[in-house]
């Protein structure tokens, strides 16, 4: 099973989004995805991003991670340090809507307040095996 | 922007009255007055932006309605003169427009002719696949390397790219308000918590950019079918859809 990964932090800041949407694109077009796909996928972690820095503390970063199999692109991004009191990450909005439409898989990770925050997402290529 | 205290002292009665009058034909007529009194001033923007690429004609037009957004809007309660309220306004306007359409960011010759073989390209392969194609399917089609495809397809991704907007557009693309209107998504919004907000925001939204909203998010079709439908590139879709979800984020933000 072909197996890639590629990781990237960066601060918990809307600045940051651009080029890590740029990466998203890139890495989507480069692993076969068809091109609603990548659009999807870069949609998908732009808005994930931007839930998790929603709930983010000055100084907090995020962590991006790619894995791509196969069959699929899974994408985990999580905010690791602990979250502002009382936000939360609400999956009846409509920026949850959003994401489980982008996305074949989305899945989201809250223990305690000073556990990370973590969004997984994934994509289904639709030729396993192109790439 | 001259002061012109006569203009002041005329005006100043009408805003007051302009401010208390509903809807009707005397808030129309203070509405005409005013706006004749304060269209030079519109007009000296716009001037200010010309020889940028777009018609005065246009420009006007737009700085004209920024004045009469400034009329409708202005408080003469808040103690500030409606020149200096009006002014960033219109200025305000007249830049968006320049942004809307994009003409400031000039995109190179190669990168449009990249762009429309790529819409060709993709409205093909769309079709015989009967599924969006690969940016490597696109390199074999159009017999370019998998680099400049993806060149491409990034610079279509660009937030910056609206003058990209429109270029592959149909003539007689489907009239948007036709399609995915407000009240079939009715039952899908009712499960949303912030729906409230997010009705109110998408009827603000122009009718293509709602309706490429409703239909990615509440009819769950995808971007080239979007695009079909729509009688616009894929790529364009993409754009507008980025844009539009990043402006309801910043609002649902703000509103919650």
């Amino acid at each position: 099973m072909l197996r890639h990964r590629l990781e990237i932090t960066l601060d918990a800041d809307p600045f940051w989004l651009s080029p890590l949407r740029a990466t998203v694109t890139d890495l989507a077009i480069r692993v076969d995805l068809d091109v609603d796909a990548v659009a999807d996928l870069t949609l998908a972690v732009d808005e994930a991003c931007a839930l998790l820095i929603r709930e983010a503390r000055p100084d907090d970063r995020l962590a991006a991670r790619f894995d791509i199999t196969t069959d699929r692109v899974a994408i985990t991004v999580s905010l690791a340090g602990r979250r502002r009191p009382g936000r939360t990450v609400a999956t009846t909005s409509f920026a949850w809507r959003v994401l489980r439409t982008l996305a074949d898989d989305v899945r989201l990770t809250v223990e305690d307040d000073d556990a990370p925050v973590t969004i997984e997402l994934a994509k289904s290529r639709i030729r396993p095996g192109a790439y | 922007m001259p002061t012109d205290p006569a203009r002041t002292d005329r005006t100043a009665p009408l805003f007051a009255e302009l401010a208390t009058t509903g809807n009707g034909t005397r808030r129309a007529e203070l509405r005409e007055t005013l706006l004749r009194e304060y269209l030079d001033v519109a007009h000296n923007i716009a001037r200010r932006y010309a020889r940028r690429g777009e018609p005065l004609a246009d420009l006007e037009q737009v700085a004209t309605i920024g004045l009469l957004q400034a009329l409708d809007r202005f408080d003469p309660e808040r103690g500030t003169d409606f020149l200096s309220f009006a002014v960033p306004t219109i200025t305000g306007e007249v830049r968006r427009h320049f942004r809307d359409h994009g003409w400031a960011t000039r995109v190179p010759r190669r990168l449009k002719e990249l762009h429309l073989a790529l819409a060709a390209a993709m409205g093909e392969l769309s079709q015989r696949l009967g599924r969006a194609p690969t940016a490597r399917e696109l390199a074999a089609h159009l017999s370019l390397s998998l680099d400049e495809v993806a060149e491409g397809l990034a610079a279509a991704q660009g937030y910056r790219s609206r003058s990209l907007d429109g270029m592959t557009d149909d003539e007689h693309s489907a009239a948007p308000e036709s399609l995915g209107a407000l009240g079939q998504l009715d039952p899908d919004l009712e499960q949303l918590e912030d729906r409230e907000a997010l009705s109110q925001l998408l009827a603000e939204l122009p009718p293509r950019e709602r309706t490429i909203i409703v239909l990615r998010f509440f009819g769950n079709q995808s971007q080239t079918q979007i695009a079909t439908a729509l009688g616009i590139s894929q790529m364009h879709v993409s754009r507008l859809l980025s844009r539009t979800l990043a402006t309801l984020r910043d609002k649902l933000d703000a509103a919650g």
